[in-house]
């Protein structure tokens, strides 16, 4: 009777400690699976950043495409577009146009700051479009050289077309 | 003694199959997430890649460009362009195209819209699966013909022929002549698949009427107006009436604004043309003047009327922009 009690208490110590291991390597197996999850999500996270990065690079290069093609500051010879050339008597108005219908303009251009400085002959600046926010997380800025024409006396000077673009 | 070791066999087992299934929950779990991210995440850089085709192909002027994206559906809506559940809302776009772009191409053609000073450029895009049968026999159908990219699926017939349904996921019936009587192989498509315009003009303007299967027969939506070449073809790829209007307010807002601009330039022009043999110059201007006042106020809205108008006074104003050119005047565009 006594063995019996003493081999039935063997036995279920044993059975115990199977069902601890498996416990234990139950443990360790989801301890790895969370290790390898945080890892996962970290390098997802570090992805997500270098794509929104990229992606606002983007944005910008693109907000700097359409600025250098707005039909409301470029030159034009019967209609035949000249690149890289802003016309001055356009750029006087088209800086009230495009502040006074700002958000139409957000569309295109979202928050940026644009500006035509004449270099030569003397000094000028114009800003034609300016929407900033307090709270951006990456800034470009892109310098671009424009010929800056006036139809008015017809002699061309020379300038840069400077867009900042901010993004959230 | 027997029954404990066997309990103890058994719940050995019964331990492992909870174990099992936990793990085979979590991974499943991990699994379905993870798919659904995946069909976000592919959906959005498909979107992101339209957005990149809108920027560039906007700003280079009569280009066509066929595209490969992966394989998607893409909803186009006024001011809206949507992949699944990812959208993307513009305030102002200007894109003509099918209300849905199907497969893993996209064919975009961008023409400037000039009146006749460029106020913005038009954008098409479409679906090399998406079927177009231009029927007419006049110049203006030739013209069009000519004017829309090889790459699409198209086909010109000079008159109404036998039309056969060669599985396109839409057709789209252009018009020059008569409307036909609905073809017999198409009559078991489901109605919106299958639309038509009807253009009563010329290269210059006219009226574009926008039909829709109804069982076995044509009904007609609405009746929209064009000016030029390049809003007609805006007829063609939108396929609704209501698109093919949006874009075309659009595209007056954006008139309207530039015309605005032109005003001022033209104004200060006149200003310093006032001695020796810039005087001649300052009537062109002044007449140019008028017609771009014409222009402004007939751009604040799109209307059969206002593009009659704005007909008119671009024809006027290349003419007064020829005179500036002849006697060496600053040029008014």
């Amino acid at each position: 009777m006594h063995i019996d009690l003493l081999n039935f208490n063997i036995k279920m110590k044993r059975a115990q400690i199977q069902i601890g291991e498996t416990i234990a390597v139950l443990f360790v197996f989801f301890i790895l699976i969370i290790i390898g999850f945080m890892f996962y999500v970290k390098v997802i996270k570090d992805n997500i950043d270098i794509e929104k990065e990229e992606m606002s690079q983007l944005r910008s290069v693109g907000i700097s495409q359409r600025i250098m093609f707005l039909p409301e500051i470029q030159c034009s010879e019967d209609n035949i577009i000249i690149d890289n050339c802003i016309d001055i008597l356009k750029l006087d108005y088209a800086q009230s146009i495009m502040k006074e219908n700002e958000i139409y303009y957000y569309d295109l251009l979202e928050f940026s700051d644009v500006n035509v400085v004449q270099i030569y002959p003397g000094e000028a600046k114009w800003n034609i479009y300016s929407r900033k926010t307090e709270d951006f997380s990456s800034k470009f800025v892109t310098n671009v050289p424009v010929s800056l024409y006036d139809p008015a006396s017809r002699k061309h000077g020379f300038g840069v077309l400077t867009i900042e673009t901010l993004f959230k | 003694m027997i029954n404990k070791k066997a309990f103890e066999i058994q719940f050995n087992w019964i331990f492992v199959l909870v174990a099992g299934a936990a793990i085979i929950l979590f991974f499943t779990v991990v699994v379905i997430k993870q798919k659904n991210v995946s069909e976000t995440s592919t959906k959005a850089t498909v979107l992101k890649s339209v957005e990149a085709i809108i920027t560039g192909a906007g700003v280079s002027t009569d280009t066509t460009n066929r595209i490969g994206i992966p394989s998607s559906d893409i909803n186009v809506d006024c001011g809206r362009v949507s992949i699944g559940e990812v959208s993307k809302q513009y305030q102002n776009l200007i894109l003509f195209a099918p209300s849905l772009i199907k497969g893993d191409k996209l064919i975009t053609q961008t023409l400037a819209f000039s009146t006749p000073y460029r106020a913005t450029n038009l954008l098409y895009i479409t679906s090399p699966q998406l079927r177009y049968i231009i029927i007419g026999n006049s110049e203006i159908a030739k013209y069009i013909n000519k004017s829309m990219p090889a790459e699409l699926k198209k086909e010109f017939y000079k008159s109404a022929p036998e039309i056969k349904n060669s599985n396109n996921y839409r057709i789209r019936f252009v018009l020059f002549d008569n409307i036909i009587a609905f073809p017999k192989a198409l009559e078991k498509l489901p109605d919106s698949d299958v639309t038509a315009v009807k253009i009563n003009g010329d290269n210059e303007k006219g009226t574009a009427e926008f039909y829709q299967k109804q069982g076995s027969s044509w009904t007609l939506k609405d009746t929209s107006s064009y000016i030029g070449k390049q809003s007609l073809l805006g007829a063609i790829y939108s396929d609704t009436f209501e698109a093919y209007e949006c874009n075309m307010q659009n595209v007056f807002s954006r008139l309207n604004l530039v015309t605005k601009i032109y005003v001022e330039r033209t104004k200060r022009l006149m200003e310093g043309a006032v001695t020796g043999s810039q005087i001649r110059c300052n009537q062109f201007y002044s007449n140019a003047l008028t017609q771009l006042n014409s222009i402004l106020a007939a751009s604040s809205g799109f209307s059969r009327e206002n593009i009659n108008v704005i007909a008119a006074s671009a024809n006027s104003l290349a003419g007064e922009n020829k005179n500036a050119q002849i006697y060496s005047c600053t040029l008014i565009y």
